[in-house]
């Protein structure tokens, strides 16, 4: 469990809020078990490095209190770049928690070998877990798969201890025979298809009544 | 056959202006890669079937291509030597109005690399500078 610094935070505001970004910080609250959230400031440098590393679970130190904290959602600038708000949920660590987590399938499959294509539909799930033992990625190794073979969310095996909360029936991934090619386009039809109007009478139609 | 819609209130409109930065669709939804754009503008509904077509080809028809922009706008233009007034023009082409950060396709099923070098391709068809950005981490 990594170990992050955090003071608590009076500035609220737009204005003020935005200074704490320009000198590398970032505000963020602490909420949940009944207590009254707690606004903070944290490092931008620290938050980044634990999203790098897969951190969820942290213990924060908000001026000499020790909170155990879950990463709960992550706001983005426009362009997805820059971390511009935290939120932590407050947690036991004997608790269990529904998070999601990301599927990585590893291996060639014998369907893909023989022609095929591997098709993933779901990228991620979401599960129940104990708080100490969320994991980073859930690989599934996919080599055994032939061609038209489909796996469900409910054959993955998880690790002891995690609950699967998605539907079991849903398609995770299959193997498949290339598609055709689309026909060709047909081209310079323009105004044959125009759009219909919505509301426009029919000229038409009202000369032939 | 490029984009345009089935049913419109109003045959023609006005150009309009593209202020400000995306603030909806400016993520990866569907698949694992996106294609971002960087500057406002309009693309055409041929751009995007070009950009559509370049991705497919590159990853022989393997993983999924998403398209996240649609054609709404329509653009008039005037037949060529006609002389000025007499109304406006009629619908020539389509476009979608883009601000910066906006998701234009996306890209599921394949790996990084081959996405990566499909969405250059489709970024050389594009009116605007593009990048590329990645799903975000799971929470």
């Amino acid at each position: 469990m990594a170990t992050m610094k955090a003071a608590k935070r009076t500035e609220v505001g737009t204005n003020k809020v935005k200074q704490l970004r320009k000198a590398g910080n970032i505000p963020g609250i602490i909420y949940g078990h009944g207590i009254d959230p707690q606004a903070v400031t944290i490092s931008e440098h620290e938050v980044e490095l634990a999203m790098q590393h897969g951190d969820r679970l942290l213990e924060l130190d908000v001026d000499g209190e020790i909170e155990n904290v879950l990463i709960k959602a992550l706001q983005y600038d426009t362009f997805g770049q820059i971390i511009l708000h935290v939120d932590f949920n407050r947690v036991d660590l004997d608790e269990r928690v529904e998070v999601t987590a990301t599927i990585t399938l590893t291996g060639t499959p014998q369907g893909v070998k023989d022609g095929g294509v591997l098709q993933q539909s779901v990228s991620s799930i979401h599960i129940e877990c104990p708080v100490q033992n969320i994991p980073e990625e859930i690989k599934i190794m996919v080599t055994e798969m032939k061609m038209d073979d489909r796996m469900n969310l409910g054959d993955i095996e998880l690790p002891e201890g995690i609950t699967l909360l998605d539907d079991a029936e849903a398609l995770l991934c299959n193997v498949h025979e290339l598609a055709e090619e689309e026909e060709a386009t047909t081209e310079e039809g323009e105004d044959a298809d125009a759009p219909e109007v919505i509301g426009e009478r029919n000229v038409e139609s009202d000369t032939e009544e | 056959m490029p984009l345009m819609p089935k049913r419109i209130k109003h045959r023609k409109q006005m150009r309009g202006k593209i202020r400000g930065n995306a603030t909806r669709g400016n993520t990866v939804a569907f698949g694992e890669f996106g294609l971002q754009v960087m500057e406002p503008g309009w693309i055409t509904a041929r751009q995007i079937e070009a950009g559509r077509i370049a991705a497919t080809h590159y990853l022989h028809r393997e993983g999924k291509v998403y398209i996240r922009i649609f054609p709404h706008k329509p653009v008039s233009g005037k037949p060529l030597e006609t002389r000025m007034g007499k109304g406006k023009g009629e619908t020539k082409h389509w476009v979608a109005c883009v601000k910066p950060g906006t998701v234009l396709f996306e890209i599921g099923g394949v790996p990084e690399d081959l996405a990566k070098n499909a969405f250059r391709r489709v970024a050389h068809k594009m009116p605007f500078r593009c990048r590329l950005i990645h799903r975000k981490h799971s929470l």
